[in-house]
């Protein structure tokens, strides 16, 4: 029976990238060696614990390549799930900066029709405001993700996410001082 | 100060902390209600299909650390949860696999092979029983177990293990972890480096923030939460949206089953089933002591040296394994739970954790502070109180407390979760990845750690796909800063020597070991095909 | 509810004090972003969650406490210089951090990125030992070294580590420097016998007073509170010290009347040993040590010149 070659491709690929890593990424990127002599002290320097993860990875890949190119339990992945992951992953990056502008942006929107010079900066722990980003953002995520699964957009999703959502600030805002929700604890 | 003045401060510390109410006079600690909080919540996720522990500690996380503050105070409340929320979820998960043929629990899986063809026969109560008094049997004797095994591990290390054999200590367990979790030892190791590779990016002694390709973001690292949450539970439920979009069409009516006759468990039945019990319940603790071997492979070799017995034994006309016999579930339920106590021995011990509960654990400690899991918890001073210890104590007490609740409310709780698997899971999951994104962002407090977990979520996803485990990434991120803390500490102990690792026999034995277990797993892998 | 009455009270407080003629004059234009330097659910982090507590209910601000950790103070120090300097950011870290961490990183920063707000405690930094080595004094330990013993010295900063040579240089000795992650790392070692002695800055006293650990030296230009007759550095032959303090910091640039405000308030707290947050202070770091203003300025800039003398001296 022919297997498939998927952990023969997975295993030549990690050696691939842990000799990047050890080879190019390593010495480019850190500030000290493998060992460094710092003042009077020799010390083991930056680079060696990655290097050691690298390793790792490199025994790895050739214990694929070596042993297990044959394996029975191979994954086969098919660009199905790798494009549906994809889908997942964008939706909720879009949903996110939704939730990073649309405080800001309402503000913006605030002051040019009322002139005044308001700053999200200063509102973020302030009612209404600091709900905006969440509420939206978070709505949108949840809406996009059940809907990519049941294929289709439903005004009832919409309805549960933004309960939902409403629910979730309510848990983590209400009782709490110190909590920000986001994107509020860096805006 | 003795061990049992140590013992009973930790009972004390329990049972008399902060006071949240009181009944008749009797003042109810604020740990109880929490221990309580847990075990209830543990059931319901346990029982819910899509969900499970790990989530219900991932989230509660923020929330307890910011009801509680970071104060040492705050952990025996929160890590209480914790370990409610573990044990609950451990007989949680038997409940749709006995109802409804879907494990709960990916452990649960053996539990569906008789308890489904049991509720088929209309047995369904009868079999939740039996899963709860094996499950409770077991998880109590891995208990005692710990609370008998962490202080003497604990002592041995602290007194043998100097800075070099701390080091190779912990190389031997990360060889052992990668080659031993999942069905493939190259895929751990591959998956152990990954970790390792992680944790190194934007730490490290000098001021640059090593391998950050100059961004400014990455000068911390990158947090705890975002790795442990994006990888396992961010991933998860990226694949578990997979798998539901895959079979959207393919839904279809839950059959339902009335229950017939006696659904007790008399006393002759229970004494058929404890040979199976024990028999499991030594096999669960066992694997579990050993760090990073899951419940599901104690599980598997639990049903199957039950099956072997129960073939030998088993009374004229009774039903097979397989086919509905009480003795496979208690074989099963018996060995799984009896992994979660024996699996924090090593995390108490020596703070290597050895399952995402355990993980969960350390989550706690490291974000409240005042509690670092390993050999230094156990030093029982004689003159000042130790307050790690207290808390090491403190926890122990917290565990029988769930186990008393276990043995008391918990099967009756338990049997009326069957209704958790009508929650839509299409839309329980967003929901879920909503709220760890929101866990992780209130308690680092920005937008980087986000964009981080969602990176780490999509590695976890790839590695689900590849079926690469994520169990050896996070313990080895977990990891992986002590690892280069102790070699830094051992180099410069031993003044220099770059030979540390090979100056004394127990770490060259330990070396060794490291090496041995590798080649040994990967050419028995080979020898399978 | 908790955080309307909260603000309802804050308003109040407000109204009171200011028709009491008490009112400051500067209020924090939003909430103030409180960076700390340090692990959480140590004594350090304590003392800052306290002092923004004790300040909310007290002056009716808002403090957002957040973790930045990590390179002895200067990831928080690094994020801090980039935020806005209206008073809504302020950071806590200890002297060394803008002293010899800044100058030894050559990173690009220096203390005048920084408005300094107030110091709030100094350290009792010791050189321990653990009374089970049988030493009773530091001679004893150079006795030992000098018999062929080899010495683990644990240390929780590169500073230290340069002191500790220095140290070892004056005396003759090679210590086997170790450096550990924070003052309950170098106990820990001490205790489990994988350290012989280490620089301990104040979680010592306990231990002194039990008698489990001896103060073989202070590592300060003073002698030590608790072991007055241990020799200070300069008795042992070494120039440099150890002193230092918790700060608080903003970015460059702040206003003075916002840096007044600041610096004022947190002294306040952490003055009044019968709050929280001087109770804390009193209890682990031997009591307050409020400097500020220009002293402060003129504090960091010394300690981060003087830097390279140090290091100079210590890479001979």
């Amino acid at each position: 029976m022919r297997h498939s070659n998927g952990n023969l491709i997975l295993g030549a690929a990690t050696i691939a990238f842990a000799i990047l890593v050890i080879f190019i990424w390593i010495p480019l990127d850190t500030q000290t060696g493998l060992i460094e002599k710092v003042r009077r002290q020799v010390t083991i320097g930056d680079a060696l614990a990655p290097t050691i993860a690298a390793s790792f990875l490199a025994i790895g890949g050739l214990m694929l390549v070596l042993f297990e190119r044959n394996a029975d339990d191979q994954p086969k992945v098919s660009p199905q799930d790798v494009l549906f992951g994809l889908a997942l992953i964008a939706s909720i990056i879009i949903s996110i900066l939704v939730m990073r502008y649309a405080g800001p942006a309402t503000v913006g929107l605030w002051n040019l029709l009322s002139g005044s010079e308001a700053e999200y900066r200063l509102l973020r722990d302030t009612a209404p405001w600091k709900y905006i980003g969440f509420l939206l953002g978070g709505t949108v995520m949840i809406t996009m993700l059940v809907s990519l699964v049941e294929g289709r957009l439903r005004v009832k999703t919409l309805m549960i996410a933004f309960i939902s959502v409403s629910v979730m600030a309510a848990i983590y805002d209400l009782p709490f001082d110190d909590l920000l929700l986001p994107p509020n604890g860096d805006v | 100060m003795g061990t049992l003045d140590y013992i009973w401060l930790g009972i004390l510390a329990v049972f008399q902390g902060p006071e949240l109410f009181s009944i008749f006079g009797l003042p109810i600690s604020v740990t109880l209600v929490m221990i309580l909080f847990g075990f209830l919540t543990g059931i319901a996720v346990g029982a819910t299909p899509g969900l499970a522990g790990p989530i219900a500690m991932a989230i509660a996380l923020p929330i307890l650390i910011s009801i509680f503050g970071y104060t040492p105070d705050a952990l025996l409340p929160v890590m209480g949860f914790l370990i409610g929320v573990m044990k609950g979820a451990t007989i949680g998960g038997a409940v749709p696999a006995i109802l409804f043929n879907t494990p709960g629990t990916p452990d649960a899986y053996m539990t569906t092979l008789d308890g489904y063809p049991m509720t088929q026969k209309g047995q369904a109560r009868k079999a939740l029983r039996v899963a709860h008094f094996a499950s409770a049997s077991g998880d109590t004797f891995s208990d005692i177990v710990l609370i008998i095994c962490a202080p003497f591990l604990a002592l041995l290390v602290e007194a043998y293990l100097d800075f070099p054999e701390k080091t190779a200590l912990l190389i031997l367990s990360l060889s052992f972890i990668g080659a031993v979790i999942g069905g493939s030892p190259a895929k751990g190791v591959l998956s152990t480096g990954l970790g390792l590779l992680a944790v190194y990016i934007g730490t490290g002694e000098d001021f640059y923030p090593r391998m950050s390709m100059g961004s400014d973001q990455l000068n911390q690292g990158f947090p705890i939460a975002t790795s442990v949450l994006g990888v396992l539970i961010i991933g998860a439920v990226f694949k578990e949206m997979t798998d539901l979009w895959h079979q959207r069409r393919s839904s279809g009516t839950r059959p339902s089953f009335q229950d017939e006759g006696n659904q007790r468990l008399s006393r002759a039945e229970i004494g058929r089933l404890l040979p199976f019990v024990g028999r499991s319940a030594l096999i669960g603790t066992a694997i579990g002591a050993l760090p990073g071997i899951g419940s599901t492979l104690a599980a598997t070799l639990g049903y199957t040296v039950g099956r072997a017995r129960h073939a030998r034994t088993k009374a004229e006309g009774a039903p097979d394994f397989g086919d509905g016999a009480p003795e496979g579930i208690a074989a099963t339920e018996a060995a799984n739970s009896s992994v979660s106590g024996a699996n924090l021995i090593p995390v108490l011990s020596l703070g290597i954790p050895g399952n995402a509960a355990a993980v969960f654990l350390i989550l706690a400690a490291e974000s409240i502070g005042g509690f670092n899991p390993g050999p230094s918890v156990f030093r029982f001073t004689q003159d000042v109180v130790n307050p790690e210890l207290v808390i090491a104590f403190g926890l122990f007490t917290a565990m029988f407390i769930a186990n008393a609740l276990n043995w008391t409310i918990g099967g009756l709780f338990m049997r009326s979760t069957g209704i958790m698997v009508r929650i839509p899971k299409h839309i329980l999951l967003p929901t879920v990845l909503l709220l760890t994104l929101t866990a992780i962002y209130v308690q680092e407090a920005r937008i980087e750690a986000i964009w981080f977990a969602l990176g780490f979520g999509a590695l976890g996803y790839v590695m689900r796909l590849l079926a690469i485990s994520p169990l050896p990434f996070v313990i080895a991120f977990i990891l992986g800063g002590k690892l280069e803390e102790s070699a830094r500490q051992a180099f410069a102990a031993t003044g220099g020597d770059a030979w540390f690792l090979f100056g004394s026999p127990i770490s060259i034995l330990f070396i060794a070991a490291s090496v041995a277990i590798i080649l040994f797993s990967a050419r028995r892998k080979k020898q399978e095909l | 509810m908790k955080r309307t009455l909260k603000a309802a009270i804050a308003a109040i407080g407000l109204a009171v004090s200011a028709t009491a003629g008490m009112a400051a004059d500067w209020t924090p234009p939003g909430p103030i972003k409180l960076m700390i330097a340090f692990r959480a659910g140590g004594g350090a982090d304590t003392q800052a969650r306290l002092i923004a507590e004790a300040l909310e209910e007290k002056m009716g601000w808002k403090f957002i406490p957040e973790q930045v950790t990590g390179k002895g103070g200067l990831n928080m120090a690094n994020t801090l210089k980039g935020q806005p300097n209206d008073g809504t950011a302020i950071g806590l870290a200890v002297t060394e951090t803008f002293g010899y961490n800044m100058a030894a990183a050559n990173a690009g920063m220096s203390p005048e990125d920084f408005t300094g707000l107030t110091t709030t405690a100094g350290f009792q930094m010791g050189i321990v030992a653990p009374s089970g080595k049988g030493w009773s004094s530091f001679e004893d330990m150079i006795a030992a070294a000098k018999g062929g013993q080899d010495i683990r010295f644990g240390v929780m900063s590169p500073k230290l580590a340069d002191l500790a040579y220095l140290l070892g240089k004056a005396q003759g000795v090679d210590f086997n420097i170790v450096q550990v992650k924070g003052g309950k790392a170098v106990m820990n070692g001490v205790t489990a016998g994988d350290l012989d002695v280490g620089f301990m800055a104040g979680i010592q006293a306990k231990g002194v007073a039990s008698g489990d650990l001896v103060n073989l030296a202070s590592g300060l230009s003073q002698p030590l509170v608790q072991t007055p007759d241990a020799p200070t550095m300069a008795d042992l032959g070494v120039d440099f010290d150890s002193d230092g303090y918790f700060v608080f910091v903003g970015p460059a640039g702040m206003p003075d009347d916002a840096r007044k405000a600041l610096s004022e308030a947190i002294a306040a707290v952490v003055s009044d040993e019968s709050s929280k947050a001087g109770g804390l202070v009193k209890k682990a770091f031997g009591g307050s040590a409020t400097i500020m203003g220009n002293d402060l300025t003129q504090l960091m800039s010394d300690d981060y010149s003087n830097a390279g003398t140090l290091m100079d001296a210590a890479s001979e």
